[in-house]
């Protein structure tokens, strides 16, 4: 499993995804950063690691996970996978954690907009690192939903744009009805935002990740009967 | 060390395996060889447990290869088809990541690797991106990938595809090399290369074997026509008075007039009599001058072509 994620990390950084992503991602603070600290005078970091959840993982899940399953099966390596000493969830796993990875490094840059804030005022730390660690659970749970629609497809556009559309109807499926924010990102995560870990909220996402990485592995083994 | 049991593999309605069952011998070099579409990648990637037959069962070193998965593979290198590479890493980052994939010993593992990458023929390129390589390298960067955590069993499936004359012959070369230390299958649609390389042949058709067995043996056992073939002057048309003077002679059957007037025949003897001498006599004496003669030989070709037109009926 740590070989996969090593393996996908450096791969991450080798083509420009890695950098993309991390751009985009910190493209996004900084411009909520302006938008809902700077220009509001707030001190709540809760509402920027918000926005950038509602607005920044549409962006950035897709790219980090179109590839994972959908390149491997057009360029064939995936017989390289599969044909190794590695259970499919190992390879799952790996694959995600490595997603997660750039995420991660993502987020402790984003500490440095606590320490700017803090030269001048004194924002709350258990909302910053509530709301981090809500940002992960939260990022696994998206992370899940790319990686089984790269698993779908060995069409990479295709499988970010399901993904797109997925993360798209997650913003607006509550409003439906109560049922649906069961499986609301959004809903879980609004709890971490306010500096509070609910358990709910974590067996919420985890469960919502638990069902989709199920659903990957199952497409993956099922594929090795039909294909 | 392989043993494969009533192999059946269906896509839909299509049936691309049908019933198969062989068995492996350690130490073997075994040629698997069929027309394209015949079945042969689909019995690889069964083998290596790519993909799941639909019913039968089949055991490497003794393990299932759906039931005890890991252990069946590590027993088993895999050069897939068309070479798949991750091209962005280099050579030397791709054999690591197979090394890892295959668990390989920590301790042993920087050794390891520099020993395949030495053997293989890789040290010049090991710091190049696999992207810039030519097909024969990156040929042989998948056999060191197929061969790092040193596996039992070799499965290469067309390994000579799209290398040119002299590449073709550094991988048979290999082959035969690591044939002294590994169980090794390969696939072609190249006759020549399996009699060459192998020492026991499986000939696919349409998910059928057609026949298992030694490429000597299969040409001998096509071997229906024990035929000589003779270019004469024959002015007079005298040459079927011959056919009754030669004992164990068959038939002559015309083939055709050549421009300078020679006329192209093959007399087809029994079994095991061997009747050029003969021939050459008897046609002197008709005043028949000989222009050429040879003996036909069956080759592996031929003996294919057969088994396969004999499946179809």
């Amino acid at each position: 499993m740590w070989a996969i994620m090593k393996k996908e990390l450096k791969s991450y950084f080798l083509s420009p995804i890695g950098y993309v992503v991390m751009g985009i991602f910190l493209l996004c603070f900084s411009l909520f950063f302006y938008l809902t600290v700077f220009q509001s005078g707030s001190v709540d970091l809760g509402i920027l690691y918000y926005h950038v959840i509602v607005y920044g993982l549409i962006i950035i899940v897709p790219l980090l996970t179109m590839r994972m399953f959908a390149e491997e099966r057009k360029n064939g390596t995936e017989q390289l996978l599969l044909t190794s000493p590695v259970s499919i969830f190992k390879i799952v796993m790996g694959k995600l954690l490595a997603a997660l990875a750039v995420i991660l490094i993502t987020l402790i840059v984003s500490l440095g907009y606590f320490v700017i804030v803090s030269f001048f005022a004194q924002p709350n730390i258990k909302i910053v690192l509530g709301s981090i660690f809500g940002f992960v659970l939260a990022s696994i749970a998206a992370l899940s939903v790319g990686m089984c629609a790269s698993s779908l497809t060995e069409n990479q556009i295709i499988a970010g744009i399901i993904t797109v559309a997925f993360l798209i109807m997650e913003l607006f499926i509550s409003g439906i009805n109560d049922i649906f924010s069961k499986i609301s990102i959004i809903d879980a995560y609004v709890n971490f935002a306010q500096g509070l870990i609910s358990l709910k909220s974590i067996i919420q996402l985890l469960g919502f990740s638990a069902m989709f990485i199920s659903i990957t592995i199952i497409i993956l083994q099922r594929r090795k009967l039909v294909k | 060390m392989i043993e494969v049991k009533n192999v059946t593999k269906k896509y839909g309605k299509f049936v691309a395996l049908d019933n198969i069952s062989f068995k492996i011998e350690e130490g073997e070099i075994i040629g698997l060889l069929g027309p394209n579409g015949a079945g042969k990648s689909t019995t690889m990637n069964i083998l290596t447990g790519y993909i799941d037959q639909t019913s039968g069962e089949v055991y490497v070193s003794g393990y299932d290869i759906q039931k005890k998965a890991k252990k069946a593979k590590k027993e088993i290198g895999y050069m897939p088809e068309g070479v798949p590479l991750y091209t962005d890493l280099t050579v030397k980052e791709f054999v690591t990541y197979m090394a890892e994939l295959k668990k390989v010993n920590r301790k042993e593992r920087k050794e390891k690797i520099q020993k395949i990458i030495k053997e293989i023929g890789l040290l010049d390129v090991q710091n190049k991106l696999i992207r810039n390589l030519s097909r024969g390298y990156k040929q042989r960067v998948s056999m060191a990938g197929a061969l790092i955590g040193d596996p039992k069993i070799l499965i290469l499936d067309e390994p000579t595809v799209g290398l040119d004359p002299k590449q073709i012959a550094e991988v048979r070369d290999l082959i035969r090399k690591l044939g002294k230390k590994h169980t090794v299958i390969l696939s072609s649609h190249i006759l020549s290369e399996v009699s060459q390389i192998c020492n026991k042949v499986i000939i696919i058709n349409k998910g059928k074997i057609v026949a298992i067995d030694t490429p000597e043996n299969l040409e001998k056992k096509v071997e229906g026509s024990n035929s000589i073939q003779v270019t004469v002057e024959d002015k007079e048309d005298k040459i079927n008075k011959v056919k009754s003077k030669i004992k164990g002679l068959k038939e002559i059957k015309f083939v055709k007039e050549n421009e300078d007037k020679t006329k192209e025949y093959i007399f087809e003897a029994e079994k095991d009599v061997d009747l050029r001498k003969k021939i050459f006599e008897q046609l002197s004496k008709q005043g028949i001058t000989i222009f050429e003669m040879k003996k036909i030989d069956t080759t592996l070709e031929d003996a294919f072509m057969k088994l396969i037109k004999g499946g179809k009926k």
